[in-house]
């Protein structure tokens, strides 16, 4: 299965970026990221239920800072 | 029992508070901000809710909320996480230890210097030029409190600010005995860094506090180390508020202390508790300025009002009256109260004072209980 999420530096701005989303009406959940940048190591994955894009565009809209979209596909 | 020590730690708890504490070590006790797993971001989540209750009663943005252990870990961390080489710092006369203690050891380093700015209670106009006094050119900052710790005194926290926005210089407030009470707005009120306790006027449980600070600060952390974030990064991330909240983080305290924030709105916000809070402290005031032998201080602060008041009886030695009141049942906190310097202000360093620090769950009772157990000391003392 293929996933598409909005990565966050941290939880605190993901639970942020969550927030928002619901008062914009779009529902989305976070998680650990399940593919980090093997540089970076953790970070945190918003998963919109909808529209991705939408989502990131109104997180740059209102400042909440993010590490962009990125699609995963599960490996099982 | 009568529970009047809650400029220590506010006592009792509402229910919803310990109900929390219990819930969120019971049902998601696990490490929040570190797992991936459900658990610990449920626990996660439990943390946000309460970095937004405070940013959203004090005025400033959630990631700028940092959970400390308690005021003083808050305090420490915002004098110094800011000061350079050759910096100086402004406190006030009434500081607490745990601003003054601190400053003073960064002097003794060799690594700033300080003043004291001199407090009038009766004249906010005096007290702004005794501080504008201390101003020079290497101020970095201005550590003030809000309410003094021992004698109520309510500093005059707009004048200041603006004196520091008009000079340029750094603005950190010492809400301990505020934080729940009086309306604080960082924003508005141009405070670049509050620190708070979660225990007192919040509610909260002990082993709870925090540092929030203005989006233009950066403050260094004092603790570095595991963050849940950049894990593969030799150095502490520069994220906020990871960079300040090294180790795991007390998940059961900060729940609660969110609930402890939603017990206050509930009461009717800070206004409300601050009008119960001061019209018991007043019906105090005047029913000890009665009895004979008695010396109130600070009771004149120009229709300020707090939850704090300090008296002695004669020259009786305040812990022995503390001492005489307990064996009544009577809680209350006598000595020096952890705060040299407010103590040489109002000329109490002999016997220091008896304080009464009146919470959100005392009575008009408790206060004539405690009126009714003085005046019987005060009279087989012959005062």
């Amino acid at each position: 299965m293929t996933y598409t999420y909005i990565k966050f530096e941290s939880q605190t701005v993901g639970e942020k970026a969550r927030q928002l989303l619901l008062s914009y009406g779009i529902s989305s959940f976070l998680r650990r990221n399940p593919n980090p940048n093997r540089r970076e190591g953790c970070n945190f994955a918003l998963y919109v239920r909808g529209d991705a894009y939408k989502a990131f565009d109104i997180l740059t809209k209102n400042g909440i800072n993010n590490l962009g979209v990125e699609t995963f596909r599960e490996l099982i | 029992m009568i529970y009047l020590d809650n400029a220590a730690t506010s006592f009792p708890k509402p229910e919803c508070v310990l109900k929390e504490m219990y819930d969120a070590q019971k049902y998601c006790g696990a490490n929040p901000g570190r797992g991936g797993h459900r658990l610990s971001m449920k626990a996660g989540e439990k943390v946000y809710s309460c970095r937004e209750k405070l940013s959203k009663m004090f005025g400033c943005k959630a990631e700028n909320v940092a959970f400390t252990n308690n005021c003083t870990t808050a305090l420490n961390t915002a004098i110094c996480g800011i000061v350079k080489k050759g910096d100086h710092i402004v406190i006030s006369s009434l500081e607490h230890n745990s601003v003054l203690r601190p400053v003073h050891r960064l002097y003794e380093k060799g690594v700033i210097t300080y003043s004291v700015a001199r407090v009038n209670p009766l004249d906010d106009n005096e007290t702004l030029r005794n501080f504008a006094k201390c101003v020079c050119k290497k101020t970095r900052a201005v550590v003030m409190t809000h309410v003094s710790n021992v004698f109520g005194t309510v500093l005059p926290v707009d004048k200041i600010a603006a004196l520091c926005k008009a000079k340029g210089i750094l603005f950190i407030l010492d809400g301990a005995q505020s934080a729940g009470s009086h309306i604080i707005d960082m924003k508005k009120q141009g405070i670049d860094i509050l620190c708070i306790p979660g225990h007192k006027g919040l509610l909260g449980p002990m082993g709870t506090g925090a540092m929030l600070f203005g989006e233009e600060i950066t403050p260094e952390a004092l603790t570095v180390g595991g963050t849940g974030s950049f894990s593969l990064s030799l150095v502490q991330p520069d994220i906020y508020p990871d960079r300040l909240e090294s180790g795991t983080l007390n998940l059961p305290g900060i729940a609660a202390l969110g609930k402890g924030v939603d017990y206050i709105k509930s009461f009717g916000g800070e206004k409300a508790v601050l009008r119960k809070e001061s019209e018991l402290t007043a019906i105090l005031t005047e029913d000890l300025s009665v009895i004979k032998g008695v010396n109130v201080y600070g009771e004149l602060q120009g229709g300020k009002s707090s939850n704090v008041l300090s008296f002695n009886l004669g020259e009786m030695h305040s812990e022995m009256t503390a001492s005489l009141l307990d064996k009544y049942g009577i809680c209350l906190r006598a000595g020096y109260h952890c705060s040299c310097l407010a103590h040489k202000t109002y000329g109490t360093q002999e016997c220091g004072t008896v304080r009464v620090s009146v919470g959100i769950f005392n009575t008009k009772k408790d206060i004539k209980n405690l009126i009714f157990c003085i005046n019987k000391i005060a009279k087989s003392e012959n005062l």
